[in-house]
């Protein structure tokens, strides 16, 4: 186990370093002298533009300024904003850092619900009406854009009936609908999983010995068929979590939500490349992190899995 | 020569023809196919003029679907948008599939360290979430139709590698491979000739699985703003002008997000049937 976890935790570092590298050279590559736009209408001050290249260490031959960049990183000061001069790219990240997370936890936490729960509806009641309703809402919700659901979610719960507010962050009731949008599309997705998945298990042979037993179909359902869920569900939730933590952009987007995602796309239009490249870094760890903790987690519930990964 | 020799093409047709889902998906990306090619005609306003003193009307006997915040006319501008996601999704997936054949196949018929080190690069791409991807791509090439191209195809390209690489492998065994390498074809000649006849229905599949997650992609950067910019109408970024006047004016946004579920839909269903109906192995994948 141990030894596994070391080996994946090195397999990270190259993945990492390609991540800085690609940031440096992308912030690099960009047109425009970040200096001159700092100064705005002060450009002509030669001396207020030297001193500002000295303090974004711009100055510098580019591999310094790379070895600047990882040290930047590895203290996790990120740099210095251009937007906001002076000001460390931490300190712009700080407000946001959790909220984006946490929406995608929370997301995954409805999706797995809701789509348990509809999966085993659905097969529980094959080739009938509930079951072609649900499988209707699963193409629904997993062909059709969030922000286009969001439309008519909003619509019915904000606009027209004033249950939930349209917008904003911070009290649990302007987290309802974020949270579900984000959810919908690996809600559907779980959802087509535990159905394909009882539908099979729930013909197997030791099924037919629980009805024999004389079990309740509940016992039956929940005790021995979805139970064998748990394998597949754990892996493809690290899979829906990274996606879901890329996701939020979307739904920080629709609901003004000050978020990582909101917050590298405004500072994409207001060229604060620094705290965009920030932002990527930090989602593709997070990403990492994430499929990193999935495997743990399946080799947990797998003892198979653990013994190859032993070997 | 298909994956399935034996089935002709009528009995491919037929058994398409059995999938319910396949076939409305079929209708459905007609009609899309259609209106994009024909936008300019069936278009009853130019999408971009503007008229101030008519914005955001209702839908009425001149404006069907209503007028957006510079009175331009809703349906023209969805009518052209139905051209602008197919003129993303058609670069797309041909840029994927060219650059994905030709590194996977390379991989998978070379080998060694060819294999290696495209193995790697694809490890690595697939580490950057996609919408992230994106925001690193706009902050270079700035926000446009091309970076939503580059982005996508960047996204893309690994996924097709992979499959091909696989599917390489496979035919690699086959007998006729060795006789043309006894023969002395050259390598890559044996990769597009030979190989590539065999594997081209699991790839057409794959592309048009493919073709609804572009549209929703494309659509997805537009929203954030991103991707396509105005004029030039995108549903992502209809939606997107549409969702802050919710309340007062739910037109716009309403009529957007029904078109592009509705042709996501249709694309997918079309892509089940199609992976259905070629190739059957593949069901539940």
């Amino acid at each position: 186990m141990v030894r596994f976890l070391l080996r994946r935790l090195i397999g990270l570092l190259p993945v990492m370093l390609a991540a800085m590298f690609v940031t440096f050279a992308a912030l690099h590559a960009l047109p425009g002298d970040p200096v001159a736009v700092m100064l705005s209408d002060h450009s002509a001050d030669v001396g207020m533009a030297n001193r500002l290249r000295a303090e974004y260490g711009l100055d510098q031959p580019l591999p310094t300024q790379f070895l600047h960049y990882i040290e930047d990183i590895a203290t996790g000061r990120f740099g210095l904003s251009f937007r906001f001069v002076h000001l460390p790219v931490s300190q712009v990240l700080r407000d946001s850092l959790l909220i984006s997370p946490v929406l995608a936890l929370a997301s995954l936490a409805v999706a797995l619900t809701l789509g348990v729960l509809g999966g085993v509806f659905a097969a529980m009641h094959r080739n009938r009406i509930q079951d072609t309703a649900v499988v209707l809402v699963l193409v629904v919700g997993l062909s059709v854009p969030n922000f286009a659901i969001a439309t008519f979610l909003v619509t019915l719960l904000s606009v027209q009936t004033n249950l939930l507010p349209v917008a904003g962050w911070g009290t649990p009731r302007q987290a309802v609908l974020p949270v579900l949008v984000l959810a919908i599309p690996s809600a559907a997705y779980v959802a087509r999983l535990t159905r394909t998945f009882m539908l099979e298990v729930l013909q197997q042979d030791y099924m037919r010995t629980a009805r024999a037993k004389g079990l309740s179909e509940r016992l039956i359902v929940w005790r021995h068929a979805a139970r064998n869920m748990l394998v597949p569900l754990v892996t493809s939730a690290g899979v829906m979590l990274g996606g879901l933590l890329s996701n939020t952009v979307v739904v920080e987007t629709i609901f003004n939500i000050p978020g990582l995602g909101r917050l590298a796309i405004d500072s994409i239009f207001a060229r604060d490349y620094p705290v965009a490249m920030a932002v990527v870094l930090l989602f593709v760890l997070f990403y990492a992190v994430i499929n990193l903790l999935a495997d743990l987690l399946c080799a947990l519930v797998d003892p198979r899995l653990r013994r190859g990964m032993a070997g | 020569m298909s994956a399935v020799p034996a089935a002709p093409r009528s009995r491919l047709l037929r058994r398409f023809r059995r999938s319910r889902g396949g076939m409305v998906g079929a209708v459905i990306v007609v009609v899309v196919i259609l209106v994009a090619l024909l936008a300019p005609l069936l278009a009853p306003h130019p999408f971009d003029a503007t008229d101030l003193l008519n914005t955001w009307a209702p839908p009425d006997h001149v404006n069907r679907l209503g007028t957006d915040r510079l009175g331009r006319d809703i349906a023209s501008r969805l009518i052209m948008g139905a051209r602008v996601s197919l003129l993303v999704a058609s670069s797309v997936l041909a840029i994927t599939l060219c650059v994905g054949v030709v590194f996977g196949g390379v991989a998978g018929l070379f080998g060694g360290t060819a294999d290696g080190l495209i193995m790697r690069a694809v490890d690595i791409v697939l580490a950057f979430p996609e919408v992230v991807l994106a925001i690193l791509v706009a902050a270079v090439l700035g926000t446009g139709t091309t970076t939503v191209i580059v982005a996508l195809s960047l996204v893309w390209w690994p996924g097709i590698a992979r499959l091909t690489r696989s599917l390489v492998l496979v035919q690699k065994q086959e007998l006729y491979v060795d006789a043309a390498i006894v023969c002395g074809t050259p390598r890559l000649e044996i990769l597009w000739r030979h190989i590539l006849p065999n594997i081209a229905a699991p790839l057409l599949v794959r592309a048009s699985i493919g073709v609804g997650f572009i549209i929703m992609a494309e659509a997805t950067l537009s929203f954030l703003g991103l991707g396509v910019q105005e004029p030039t109408p995108s549903w992502g970024s209809m939606i997107r002008d549409g969702l802050p006047t919710l309340r007062s004016d739910p037109y716009l946004a309403m009529f957007s997000s029904i078109v592009i579920g509705v042709t996501i839909i249709g694309f997918n269903l079309l892509g089940d049937g199609l992976r259905d109906t070629l190739d059957p192995r593949l069901h539940g994948h």
